[in-house]
């Protein structure tokens, strides 16, 4: 195969690259912020962005609400269901080393990832929950159609991702997580209620998980497994952001929605995304990654 | 008094620095064979960097580190192990999950060529030392007080036996240079004071020579037979006991910390 | 538990393993089979869980090695089974230590995101169909028959099934050795406390690296096994959630004990077959896996073999203890009530 061959089609792939890198960059944050609070890896973290997609799924695509009803429905679930996780299954952990909370969430996975199986079906095609028509417009100077769905998708993104910015550094709450992140002990010691504390990392950051959900599914297939998986690609932007730093793991996601779509335009193979994840997941863990930084960083 | 035996330890000009801190600042110190020697000072003083130094967990920045003639400063841990250097721990690294016979049994296996093929098949040779590294770590076991406690799992033996226990891991390997962080620490008067015999027996019994770095007084005066004093990364002076108890510096670097 | 007890108790459980197979259907058989080559999948994780302390998502994609091994040398290339099997054992361990690797600067809870990103790659790019007919020559599976094992053609199911029983024992009991071995307390050691061990002179980038090829390797003689008794070699099943399953069903069973592997394979063959007697979809196994796992998390936090193995043998203890009744054993209790006090004053 000729390497320029396919070149034409780079313009229209970096959008690609980027909306996809926009959703992972979502999911990732609300990931670290889980990790950072509670010390918790989170793996069911896609299960919950999968089934929370799946109940907006129901809403809009098969009862015909509007899109954003579905999309508020999701985000609703993804809170509950983070709450849910906390409070029933990590909470009474506490003390315990932090691989068994880590396999606790294995746990989940399979649970919700069956669960939609068995409601949903395991492998059915589904038709994706859509926030806005698929028109789209021409880039100035360019043969690049950027759909609104695509467009939307990377401000909403942003948006979120901004939102827990704000929230982190602006608001007493945001105030309390940094500081149950930096050191729990001393949090307790200001009279800051680590539990509840806790609890809302997992809420809110399912909650993004649900939105990063939601926004992907015209973009990739939309299946239970496959939302279930992006969980991969979360962890693979955060490492890049040391599971700390939230600019940095925002820019990871961008990384590594580009690196997953470039190499498509020389390779057909289907599996080229999973080959650059694994690579990168590799580069961070074994070259890059100090497992030192200890701060929540929001800037 | 002046020291003229073989020197088995010799840490010269050893500079530390963590970022802007400078830790250690041009430290040196000596252990000669058979002696007991102590390493004293504040909180801070640079006592655990130093020790981290002997025992390869710190790479100086600058100076070296001399053992028995064999410069270590780059050799990793276990490296320095086998030419003959075991250490104790201040926090207890105790393997909690072994029993205490374990825990002696682990350091003996430590020293076998042993890997998991004959493991696996149990051949001769994995059988007879398996017997002879339980003989030896009961033998050990009885020499600490310790007979009775063989099958109980080392998180769960109190303090003081944990720290009988980690002492005798480290004697194991029939060392030839004992490195003591802080011993005493977590005991009271009573259990110090025994500990203080075991120490002196230990040396007696296994001809071992011992750094040890603490600040209980009473542990470093009875036991040690030279004294080294560090204070804000330098060392303040040294000498025997008697001599740095009349120190003038030494009593204002210890007021200084009381009563700050 | 007392040696002749426990001599007594393998003796039937060895007695039951081969008598009571022969009664079965074919059917039952070969799931029984099965069940003993998913129980060599969860002793790799005892191995590696239960000694180095580490978990691994990715048992699965080291079990494809072994499999796909065999596949490609006795299906396309007309080696024998016995020259494929050793290959696709050490392809394994190779992979396996690979992985380790990082291990050894990490904590293992950072290196189980590795595990799961291996296992997605195994599932999505090296197993996926495209890439797999770009090396296949576009098989789709490949066909391996049945081997002879001294002379005898395995060719029954319960000639295979005693095969694999056979196999299953011999790699339990030698687990078992490295666990009351030199192997197990170093490995113990090590996941205890890293630098105390180090400091001993324990090499600890060699025992690492030795734990996880071992692990991989049980799992690729799985794989190879599992290629046999299925008859062919697909890209199907050696998927993540596979992984994430039997990971769940090790820590269910417990890592801590051998006979988890035995019970912890059954029941993944057993488990889907049962529900489906009782008229419910197998998709549900899953499912109870996943709730069985939290709420054993919480509840027996050793898992549910090595708990019930141990009230067996405070049960045990228990009743010797009272026919023995000698006070002799408990002198040192005096010298622990004089050091009580003392030390719940100062931690209190």
């Amino acid at each position: 195969m000729v390497l320029g061959a396919n070149l034409h089609l780079l313009p229209g792939f970096t959008v690609i690259g980027i909306v996809l890198g926009g959703v992972y960059a979502l999911a990732a944050v609300g990931l670290v912020l889980i990790y950072r609070v509670s010390g918790v890896l989170n793996f069911a973290h896609g299960a919950v962005a999968m089934f929370s997609t799946f109940t907006a799924y129901e809403v809009s695509t098969v009862k015909g609400a509007p899109g954003w009803v579905g999309a508020l429905v999701a985000i609703a679930v993804g809170a509950g269901l983070g709450f849910a996780i906390e409070w029933l299954t990590i909470r009474p952990l506490q003390g315990r080393p932090a691989l068994v909370k880590v396999v606790v969430t294995i746990g989940w996975l399979l649970v919700l990832q069956t669960a939609a199986g068995l409601i949903w079906g395991a492998t059915a095609y589904h038709q994706p929950v859509r926030l806005v028509s698929r028109d789209g417009f021409h880039l100035v100077g360019t043969d690049v159609t950027v759909g609104y769905d695509q467009l939307t998708t990377v401000i909403v993104a942003l948006v979120f991702a901004l939102a827990i910015a704000a929230l982190l550094r602006y608001t007493t709450l945001g105030n309390a997580m940094r500081a149950v992140a930096d050191n729990p002990d001393t949090a307790r010691l200001w009279g800051i209620s680590v539990n509840r504390v806790t609890a809302a990392s997992w809420m809110v950051g399912s909650a993004m998980a649900a939105v990063a959900g939601v926004l992907i599914t015209p973009l990739i297939a939309f299946d239970t497994f496959s939302l279930t998986v992006v969980v991969i690609y979360a962890f693979t932007a955060a490492l890049i952001g040391r599971l700390s730093s939230l600019p940095m793991t925002v820019l990871g996601g961008f990384l590594l929605g580009l690196a997953q779509t470039y190499p498509r335009v020389f390779s057909s193979l289907s599996g080229t995304a999973d080959l650059v994840t694994f690579t990168l997941v590799l580069l961070t863990l074994g070259v890059l990654f100090r497992p030192g930084g200890r701060k929540l960083r929001v800037v | 008094m002046t020291r003229t035996k073989a020197s088995l330890l010799e840490v010269e000009h050893v500079t530390v620095r963590f970022g802007g801190v400078t830790a250690l600042n041009d430290a040196s110190l000596r252990v000669n064979a058979g002696e007991i020697v102590g390493l004293i000072g504040p909180n801070g003083a640079g006592k655990t960097t130093f020790f981290n130094c002997v025992t390869g967990v710190l790479k100086p920045d600058t100076g070296t580190v001399t053992f028995d003639g064999v410069e270590v400063g780059a050799l990793p841990t276990h490296r320095r192990s086998r030419l003959g250097m075991a250490r104790t721990f201040q926090n207890l690294q105790l393997f909690s999950g072994l029993t205490a016979l374990e825990n002696l049994m682990v350091a003996v296996d430590a020293h076998s060529q042993r890997g998991m093929l004959a493991d696996a098949f149990r051949t001769p040779l994995a059988r007879f030392e398996e017997r002879r590294a339980e003989e030896r770590a009961r033998a050990l076991l009885h020499f600490l007080d310790l007979s009775d406690r063989a099958d109980t799992l080392a998180g769960d033996l109190p303090v003081g036996f944990q720290r009988r226990l980690d002492l005798g891991r480290a004697l194991v390997g029939r060392p030839r240079l004992l490195l003591l962080d802080e011993p005493a620490a977590g005991l009271d008067t009573r259990e110090t004071a025994q500990l203080a015999d075991l120490l002196l027996r230990v040396r007696d019994r296994f001809s071992v020579t011992m750094l040890l770095v603490d600040h209980d007084m009473a542990l470093v005066m009875r036991v040690c037979d030279h004294i080294y004093v560090l204070d804000f990364g330098e060392m303040l002076t040294q000498g025997a006991p008697a001599e740095i108890r009349r120190d003038e510096t030494v009593i204002r670097a210890y007021l200084g910390e009381a009563v700050s | 538990m007392t040696t002749r007890a426990r001599r007594l108790s393998l003796l039937v459980v060895a007695l039951v393993a081969i008598v009571w197979p022969a009664m079965l259907s074919d059917f039952s058989r070969s799931l029984a089979t099965d069940g003993l080559i998913f129980g060599l999948i969860v002793l790799s994780l005892v191995l590696l869980t239960g000694f180095v302390g580490q978990i691994s998502f990715c048992q699965y994609s080291f079990a494809a090695v072994g499999a796909f091994t065999v596949g490609s040398l006795v299906a396309a290339h007309h080696w024998s089974f016995w020259l494929a099997m050793p290959l696709g054992v050490f392809g394994a361990a190779l992979v396996g230590a690979l992985v380790g690797i990082p291990a050894l600067r990490l904590s293992g809870l950072f290196l189980t995101i590795l595990t799961v990103a291996v296992a997605l790659f195994f599932d999505r790019f090296v197993l996926a169909s495209g890439t797999w007919n770009s090396f296949s020559g576009g098989l789709s599976s490949w066909v391996v028959g049945r081997p002879s094992f001294l002379g005898i053609h395995l060719d029954t199911s319960y000639r295979f099934y005693l095969f694999v029983l056979g196999v299953f024992s011999l790699c339990s009991l030698l687990v078992w050795n490295f666990r009351r071995g030199k192997t197990g307390r170093v490995l113990r050691a090590i996941r205890d406390a890293e630098i105390a061990a180090s400091t001993l002179g324990i090499n600890l980038t060699a025992w690492k690296l030795a734990a996880f090829a071992t692990s991989a390797a049980l799992a690729g003689l799985a794989g190879a096994l599992l290629a046999v008794s299925i008859g062919s070699v697909s890209t199907g099943g050696y998927d993540l959630i596979h992984s994430l399953g039997v990971a769940a069903v090790a820590t269910v069973m417990g890592v801590n004990s051998v006979a988890s592997a035995a019970a912890g394979g059954l029941f993944l063959v057993f488990g889907p077959e049962i529900l489906r007697h009782l008229g419910v979809s197998s998709q549900w196994f899953n499912l109870i896996t996943g709730a069985l796992l939290i709420g054993q998390l919480i509840v027996t936090p050793d898992g549910m073999v090595t708990d019930t193995q141990q009230k067996i043998r405070h049960l045990l203890q228990h009743r010797a203890a009272k026919r023995a009744a000698s006070p002799a054993g408990r002198s040192g209790e005096v010298d622990l009530t004089e050091r009580v006090p003392v030390r719940t004053g100062a931690r209190s």
